[in-house]
């Protein structure tokens, strides 16, 4: 599998290791009052998507960046692969 | 008390090999130092940068410029970091960057966490092919491209210094290995 980085061009999927859904990116208040009950579900609770699901990888043995890919789960086909760090901005978030 | 004294050993120091028209060498003294760029403070850091150096930091990551005066170079390795390269015998390197930046990006020295190793004749990049996954085709990675890769599960870095060579850069903790797979690759391909 190819994973084809916004800034570096196309790479080998060796390069890369897998974390799992992007909604990881969507961190819930800790302030909030049913903050308890966001964690569980942020920490345990995922869909099991099959078809096209956004995912989070991680370019260790490359530039340390952190990507969002949208990848079809029947196909492995990538339609998508964005900076994780444009994709938290662009929601709102400072860093 | 025993009177010990410490020899500074870089990993692969004196190492010169050829394998047919491919020649193996570990550069002497190269020295290398770590830039990251502040969130929020980039565009000061690069203005530092360009003062400091005399050129700019390379706009594309995967690409590397040398110095105004070619004594070091810049390689850019990621979005917020790039990796100055030069030769220095005495252990001050980050301490060089340093003063010369003035406070306005992180700079750490990497001297000691790598191993580096020289490639160079026409044999070169078909050596290279059979463990680097980069495409290494002139077109395709040109004088002054650099890239943050993995050669036999080792974490490497791969610049193309001229026509046909390179500078690569492994882990200094597996140095002979990596000596071990890209000397082992070019007797491959003799």
């Amino acid at each position: 599998m190819i994973i084809n980085h916004p800034l570096l061009g196309p790479r080998d999927v060796a390069e890369f290791i897998y974390l799992g859904d992007a909604c990881l990116i969507d961190r819930p208040d800790w302030e909030a009052d049913d903050a308890a009950e966001a964690f569980h579900e942020y920490g345990y609770l995922r869909d099991n998507i099959a078809g096209p699901m956004q995912e989070l990888w991680y370019h260790e043995q490359g530039d340390r960046s952190w990507l969002v890919v949208t990848r079809d789960t029947l196909t492995h086909e990538i339609t998508n692969v964005e900076m994780a760090r444009d994709v938290a901005r662009a929601r709102g978030r400072s860093k | 008390m025993p009177d010990f004294t410490l020899i500074s050993a870089p990993p692969l120091a004196g190492y010169n090999s050829s394998f047919g028209d491919i020649k193996l060498s570990a550069p002497k003294d190269l020295a290398i130092v770590s830039i990251a760029l502040p969130l929020g403070g980039e565009d000061a850091a690069k203005a530092a940068i360009t003062s400091a150096f005399g050129i700019d930091l390379p706009d594309t990551v995967g690409t590397s410029s040398p110095t105004k005066d070619g004594t070091a170079s810049l390689m850019r390795l990621g979005a917020d970091q790039a990796f100055v390269v030069f030769t220095s015998a005495t252990p001050d390197a980050e301490r060089q960057i340093a003063a010369k930046l003035n406070g306005t990006a992180y700079t750490t020295d990497q001297t000691d966490a790598w191993c580096s190793l020289e490639i160079s004749g026409p044999g070169a990049r078909r050596a290279l092919e059979r463990i680097c996954p980069i495409d290494l085709h002139p077109d395709a990675f040109a004088v002054g491209a650099v890239a943050r890769t993995v050669m036999e599960h080792m974490g490497a870095i791969i610049a193309r210094t001229g026509d046909d060579s390179f500078l690569l850069l492994s882990a200094s903790s597996s140095a002979k290995s990596f000596l071990h797979a890209v000397e082992l690759s070019a007797r491959n391909v003799i």
